[in-house]
């Protein structure tokens, strides 16, 4: 029998997305593995939402095939989405219903006893320990976020996917994000995260896939991709201050034209 | 790490306790859904007499359930979907279908409230009071019209994808309803449209509210009111679970 712990959490395997006639997503093909910070970049209109909407069983592909924590989304989607969090771009609850009440809310759905004093623990833990009785929509953008990556986390799945999380947050609020995946990848968590931030992703992914036209075009580390694009004269005409980083990179790729 | 699925009923649990709670803090608007059918009720005290408490009883009703299921449940519905409430569920292990029912769940509690109400009300003001086969049937019927109007909500909320437009036709369809269906009670149109309404959502609801509520009166007329009734509710259910997207995008 294989270590589970060396199998990926998360394959997808040609992976094609349709809007009626627009090919969204070209033959995507990736894997998570776990105890990994996987980001996926790209340009708006890339494909990265469309790809994650796929893994999350929110759209239904043309062909490919997607399996998370070893489970096959078309063959057994409740399995395959009980071993994912999800953070989705927008914090999406019932405004009307208190922080406790939501926590609750998806304790109960996910199968996770929420005694009170765990409730507390867990609300203490993200310094909100006042917030139980707060609306979602009264709390900072940061609060919401770490409600949001509690609630992605409160049945402790294998894989995280994280779409956008950092946008709109202050650095001190980033920063503890940051430290947050790093202490659930070093739990063994696989995490998908998708970023318009290149800073975070050669801060804190271990490999990053840089998405354009539906495509991924280049999957490594972020170190790695700056030694091979190094040179390339795209990307040295991107460098701004003459040391290349993931960003010259990036725009060297995918190039300089603003994408609606 | 092992995968858990909860049970069917443990996440129903969770979501009716959420969605009753949402509606308790709504309640407000909620308010709405007893104090329209209650001015009818009292306004129409006038009008026992001359036609019959069933009469005012069954107009009373239908106004009640045409506002919840055209104000309150169409909205409530497409404001979760545009604020992504919907897709944040979809994500988590659990069956659409859990969703819906849990919505539709505290939609009946509301109707039932709303029946028991007006029933309650019309016995106590306008001592208007019914054989017990009849607050049964007037209770049966009346959900089959509370059917029929969640249903045409749910019609709207598939066909129209954004919150606000969703909004703005379901105010105009259920201003249409009670103006031409109230009006169309009180014989004031050319006998040609006023067939036209009793056979309309409202006119069909009506006629077997006030047939419901006196069994002995129960005629032909009633059971064809009954099956157009029962039609509506099956095509606008059909319309509105296969054009509604979990999505407003």
């Amino acid at each position: 029998m294989e270590d589970p712990s060396k199998e990926p959490v998360l394959q997808v395997q040609g992976l094609n997305v349709y809007y009626e006639s627009f090919h969204a997503v070209r033959d995507v093909s990736l894997e998570v593995m776990p105890g990994e910070i996987f980001g996926l970049l790209g340009p708006n209109g890339a494909g990265k939402t469309s790809t994650l909407s796929a893994v999350e069983g929110l759209l239904k592909p043309e062909s490919g095939h997607i399996s998370i924590a070893g489970y096959d989304i078309k063959d057994k989607p409740l399995y395959a989405r009980a071993s994912m969090g999800v953070q989705l771009q927008a914090t999406s609850f019932q405004p009307e219903l208190f922080v406790g009440e939501i926590i609750r809310l998806y304790a109960g759905i996910y199968g996770v006893d929420m005694p009170q004093d765990k409730l507390d623990g867990i609300l203490s833990d993200i310094k909100m320990e006042g917030a139980v009785a707060k609306r979602f929509g009264q709390l900072s953008g940061g609060q919401q976020q770490r409600v949001s990556l509690i609630i992605a986390m409160i049945h402790n799945p294998r894989l995280v996917l994280l779409d956008e999380p950092t946008s709109g947050l202050d650095p001190q609020s980033r920063r503890k994000l940051w430290e947050k995946m790093e202490s659930m990848r070093d739990s063994n968590h696989g995490i998908l995260l998708t970023t318009h931030s290149m800073e975070e992703a050669e801060s804190v992914c271990d490999r990053v896939g840089i998405m354009d036209h539906g495509q991924i075009i280049t999957i490594d580390s972020p170190q790695a991709l700056i030694e091979t694009n190094r040179n390339n004269p795209e990307v040295i005409s991107a460098s701004r201050k003459g040391k290349i980083t993931l960003e010259d990179v990036f725009i060297g790729l995918t190039g300089r034209t603003i994408r609606s | 790490m092992q995968t858990n699925i909860p049970s069917a009923s443990s996440v129903l649990l969770s979501l009716l306790r959420a969605d009753f709670i949402t509606q308790w803090r709504n309640r407000r608007a909620v308010m709405m859904s007893f104090i329209i059918p209650m001015t009818i009720l009292l306004s129409w005290k006038a009008l026992v007499e001359k036609f019959g408490g069933p009469f005012v009883l069954s107009n009373s009703l239908t106004l009640g359930l045409t506002t919840i299921g055209m104000m309150g449940y169409s909205n409530s519905i497409a404001r979760d979907r545009d604020k992504g409430i919907f897709q944040r569920l979809r994500v988590a292990p659990l069956s659409t279908w859990a969703i819906m029912v849990s919505r539709l769940a505290v939609q009946s509690v509301i109707i039932t409230a709303m029946i028991i109400i007006v029933f309650v009300s019309g016995f106590y003001f306008d001592k208007i009071e019914l054989k017990p086969l009849g607050y049964l049937l007037g209770f049966f019927t009346a959900f089959m019209g509370g059917t029929v109007f969640l249903s045409l909500g749910q019609a709207i909320v598939g066909l129209i994808k954004n919150a606000e437009t969703v909004s703005s036709t379901s105010r105009l369809v259920y201003t249409a309803f009670i103006l031409v269906g109230m009006l169309g009670e009180l014989n004031v149109f050319p006998a040609y449209l006023n067939q036209m309404i009793k056979w309309s959502p409202y006119g069909t609801v009506v006629h077997i509210l006030g047939s419901g509520m006196q069994p002995v009166n129960w005629n032909q007329q009633s059971s064809l009111a009954l099956l157009a009734t029962m039609g509506y509710a099956v095509i606008f259910t059909t319309g509105g679970i296969k054009w509604f997207s979990w999505d407003s995008r």
